[in-house]
């Protein structure tokens, strides 16, 4: 029953929501736009002050929800799949942390340019991934998935100490990365965009390449070396993966928990284990969520907005919960 | 055998008391014995003779006390920097830091060894019963966010540093200045285009700043129109960042743009990195002002009234050679 | 039965408590020297000696002290009844629960208790929710976990929404809240703290013979006699008790309930649980990092928590990462 699951209807469907999200993005706002107004914008018409907020405001934010989205959707997944952990997620593990505290060093530095908060992030997260693959190759530590995500709050803790301490050292870093660190799409320049571009581009490429050997992987390591594959690279491309992939999802967005969660459990319901079928429905589901939470973010707390980390928390845990409640702990 | 000492002796003993009396009891002499009592936040506060070692936990405190020329031992640090606020370092010295706004740290007021404390408006009943510990306390009761505010915070402070004199001196100076500065904006911005709003750049959106803050009363002092759009809630001192998608509440000709930090040319930076900036009344007609959020956004007293008056006028005369 | 390891091994931690408490009676931005800091705990030192002593540090060591042995003692039995080393209260979310509710009341949104009641409601509440959530498996499944990770990270969005939306002199009182500060303690959360771990602590002493058999297989413990299930209710309550009584205290300083057993178990006799050990460890940290916090960066104060994370996780870190000998998972 499970074992072959067709992947195009869910898919479909998946991608038609997030058509409708994107479009949502585009169209609803915090501002005095009107809906009907942005629908014009969007079409081609509508009034100048419309298509400004649409092209110039909503469009770059909406591209960088997607990226984020895609990025921490996909990375979640991978992480998953390597640990054998459905609680394994860069935002509970401190990768996301890692990267946030290396940006919050940067920024108590006095770092402004995009590029070089980008490579900081990227650091930052490699630095979480290692530490967490570290752990993961402790006997014990990897069988249980509590004690791994347990490791991993721990980490979080630190860092977040860490970055606590830093903030109260510089006031004036600690307003910024006060703002940084709760995660927001809102307001980031394009010039971001273009520093994480790469990243994203060759994390993907990589994703191509692991993919077939992980899902091999499921069947176990001898299995996996019996038909032809190293697992101990392709750990390492994996963790370099997730890597690239949070650090441009962090240092685009913030360190954004429970997105790399909600993602790959949701698409799990819908494609079994396979992971590439996983993956594949991690590509629309991932930039849903994530703009799905930004329109919220934007209709709640108008004229201003609830940050995105906050919302994705708020949305995140109770779905967190919902499943286990509903005891579908869909095996990995 | 007594001789005739009585008549003489008696008169000369008590002229020459009378006289010593009269040397020693005004004057100098009353200013030693002199008690004050000052009322404050938490009641009538008796302060004897001239305080020489002054603690102040608040901004305008020590703005205060170092424009009428009494000497502060121990200040706080501004809010959101690491020492007292740039504007006011050359006048305070090498003082001595006891804490933060909101964290106090007794032990060092204890350290400055102080002969007076001046408290914030808002200290807690339980800070201010373990400050009286050490030294006479007086917490400024006067209402915050009136345009007079400062000038009744001066006079207070005034009061319990006996210094009256020189604080009305210092209030006239800075009203002679104000009335400077405000016959300049009467003759070069022409009325209806004195609206003014002042307000942080955050990377999310802009914080507008509530109408009542010390900058934006000398801002409406000198003749320019401010408001907070009614976007400011009650007791805040500014307001949630605000969607870029809302720049346009912030219509107003003048904008005045601070960071937390003393380098104004950084917000520029940050807000020019956001189309929405550029379609801001105020930048269309060049009257965006940089300022430094120590001063403007946190600062109060005669002191940092002079500095924002002296930027006003700068900002001013620079578009109006 | 009195065991000499044991006895041995409280005494020199009472003696090191008294030390460190010593120390940050005398240590300060006002320095006092020890003899001077015990006079004028008798009251017949110099006034202003009376005061730093009495008046600010005395009350500031003592909350810390009940609250470390507290989170302590509740981090020993949580780890004992999941038999699980790095089990805390603070996983399923007590901690954030507890301190949002206190946020809660110290800015003024929902009831109108005091903060030590609100944390103590936050506590029981985030305990019940993790226990409805997890189903039969109780606090070994690690749907457990989750639930209280998804609770925690709730609490933290709904207080981090909360803070935004207040006054900022009311963001500001409750931000040692938020981090784990002694600064922000009542007189009352402290007093209802020392009775509750005096009382908590007597019923552990007259259940330890229990506890001490929760170590081994359920089947084990049963057939040594144990009630399983009054023991583990009577356990958890206590820890739930104890964790958000000392949160009203000092607020979310997780890492004691962690660090101290972990040292009393590495220092005691293997087999027992170090109930007594890891209260005075507990009690002993939670004052030197308040110590630290206090004159480190003097006059600027860093708060408890922070400080105990940073000098914490790397220890606790070396502890994960090593391979585990000991008779516990």
């Amino acid at each position: 029953m499970v074992a072959s699951r067709s992947l195009f209807p869910p898919l479909f469907v998946a991608g038609f929501l997030l058509l409708i999200i994107v479009l949502a993005s585009l169209v609803y706002g915090a501002g005095p736009v009107s809906v009907s107004d942005a629908f014009a914008a969007v079409a081609g018409g509508g009034t100048e002050e419309a298509r400004f907020v649409v092209t110039e405001l909503r469009l770059p934010r909406t591209v960088l929800g997607l990226l984020t989205g895609l990025a921490l959707g996909l990375a979640g997944a991978l992480l998953q799949s390597m640990t054998r952990n459905p609680l394994a997620e860069p935002g509970l593990l401190g990768v996301s942390a890692g990267s946030g505290f290396a940006v919050a060093v940067a920024i108590l530095f006095g770092a402004t340019t995009a590029t070089l908060t980008t490579v900081v992030a990227q650091l930052g997260a490699l630095a979480g991934c290692a530490l967490v693959i570290a752990a993961t190759r402790v006997q014990g530590l990897g069988n249980d998935p509590v004690r791994l995500v347990l490791a991993g709050a721990t980490l979080t803790g630190l860092l977040l100490a860490l970055t606590s301490m830093l903030m109260l050292m510089d006031q004036r870093a600690a307003d910024e990365i006060r703002f940084w660190i709760t995660g927001s799409i809102a307001g980031k320049p394009l010039a971001m965009l273009q520093a994480t571009l790469p990243s994203i581009a060759i994390g993907l490429v990589l994703i191509v390449l692991v993919a077939r050997p992980l899902a091999a992987m499921a069947l176990g390591e001898k299995a996996a070396v019996g038909l032809g594959h190293h697992p101990g690279r392709i750990r390492f491309l994996i963790t370099v993966t997730v890597a690239l992939l949070v650090g441009s999802a962090t240092a685009l967005a913030g360190p954004l928990i429970f997105v790399g969660l909600v993602v790959p459990f949701i698409a799990r319901a819908f494609s079994g284990p396979d992971i590439r079928k996983t993956l594949w429905l991690c590509v629309p589901i991932g930039p849903a969520v994530v703009l799905g939470a930004d329109v919220i973010s934007r209709l709640i707390a108008a004229p201003a907005e609830l940050p995105l980390g906050v919302v994705t928390a708020l949305i995140g845990a109770p779905v967190l919960l919902a499943i286990v409640r509903a005891g579908r702990m869909p095996s990995l | 055998m007594k001789s005739r000492r009585s008549p003489f002796t008696a008169f000369l003993t008590i002229s020459w008391a009378t006289l010593a009396f009269v040397a020693f009891g005004a004057g100098p002499a009353q200013a030693d014995t002199q008690t004050r009592t000052v009322e404050s936040a938490f009641g009538p506060v008796t302060i004897e003779g001239q305080p020489e070692r002054v603690v102040t936990l608040y901004e305008g405190a020590l703005d205060a006390t170092l424009a009428v020329g009494a000497n502060a031992t121990g200040a706080v640090i501004t809010r959101g920097g690491s020492d007292v606020a740039d504007y006011i370092q050359s006048e305070a010295g090498d003082i001595a830091i006891v804490g933060a706004p909101a964290e106090t740290n007794i032990e060092a007021v204890i350290a400055a060894r102080p002969d007076l404390i001046l408290a914030a408006p808002r200290t807690s009943e339980r800070q201010y019963q373990l400050l009286s510990r050490v030294a006479p306390v007086v917490v400024s009761n006067v209402e915050l966010f009136k345009s007079d505010t400062w000038e009744e915070e001066t006079r207070l402070f005034a009061e319990a540093l006996n210094r009256q004199a020189a604080g009305e001196e210092v209030i006239e100076q800075v009203k002679t200045r104000i009335n400077e500065v405000a016959e300049l904006v009467e003759q070069t911005i022409p009325e209806g285009k004195r609206d003014a709003s002042l307000v942080r750049w955050m990377p999310q959106g802009p914080l507008v700043m509530a109408e009542g803050l010390f900058s934006a009363s000398m801002l409406q002092a000198v003749g320019f129109d401010v408001t907070d759009s009614g976007l400011v809630k009650e007791g805040r001192p500014h307001s949630e960042p605000l969607s870029l998608e809302n720049l346009s509440r912030i219509s107003q000709s003048w904008v005045f743009l601070a960071t937390l930090n003393k380098d104004g040319e950084q917000a520029l930076e940050a807000a020019q990195q956001s189309p929405a900036f550029a379609r801001l009344n105020a930048v269309q007609q060049d009257q965006v002002i940089t300022v430094s959020g120590q001063l403007w956004t946190s600062a109060t007293g005669p002191l940092a009234a002079m500095a924002i008056l002296d930027d006003i006028e700068a900002a001013i005369s620079a578009r109006n050679p | 039965m009195p065991d000499t390891r044991t006895a041995l091994v409280n005494l020199a931690l009472l003696l090191l408590l008294v030390a460190v408490v010593l120390s940050s009676l005398s240590m300060g931005t006002v320095q006092v020297s020890p003899l001077d800091a015990v006079t004028a705990l008798t009251g017949k030192a110099d006034p202003m000696t009376d005061f730093v002593v009495k008046e600010l540090r005395l009350s500031r060591i003592l909350a810390g002290l009940l609250s470390g042995a507290a989170l302590a003692v509740a981090g020993c039995l949580m780890q004992t009844l999941a038999r699980n080393r790095l089990a805390t209260p603070g996983i399923i979310g007590i901690d954030n629960a507890a301190t949002a509710f206190a946020v809660a009341s110290v800015v003024g949104v929902g009831l109108a208790l005091a903060p030590s009641a609100m944390a103590l409601a936050g506590a029981a509440a985030a305990t019940a929710l993790a226990f409805g959530l997890a189903g039969a498996n109780g606090t070994r499944g690690y749907r457990f976990i989750v639930a209280g990770i998804g609770i925690g990270a709730i609490a933290g969005a709904v207080m981090q929404v909360m803070l935004s939306r207040v006054a900022i002199d009311a963001a500001n009182a409750a931000y040692p809240w938020t981090v784990g500060s002694l600064n922000a303690r009542s007189e009352q959360s402290v007093q209802v703290l020392a009775i509750g771990l005096v009382a908590g602590y007597l019923t552990l002493l007259a259940i330890s013979r229990a506890l001490n058999t929760l170590q081994f297989s359920d089947a084990v413990a049963i057939a040594l006699g144990t009630r399983l299930k009054l023991t583990r209710i009577l356990g958890l309550a206590l820890s739930v008790l104890l964790t958000g009584l000392a949160v009203s205290v000092c607020g979310p300083v997780g890492l004691i309930a962690l660090l101290a057993p972990e040292f009393a178990r590495t220092i005691s006799r293997p087999g027992k649980v170090p109930l007594t050990a890891s209260a005075l460890a507990g009690a002993s940290f939670m004052v030197i990092a308040d110590l630290l916090g206090r004159t480190l960066f003097s006059p600027l104060e860093i708060p408890v928590g922070i400080i105990t994370a940073i000098v914490g996780s790397p220890y606790l870190l070396w502890i994960l990462l090593k391979p585990s000998k000991r008779s516990l998972t």
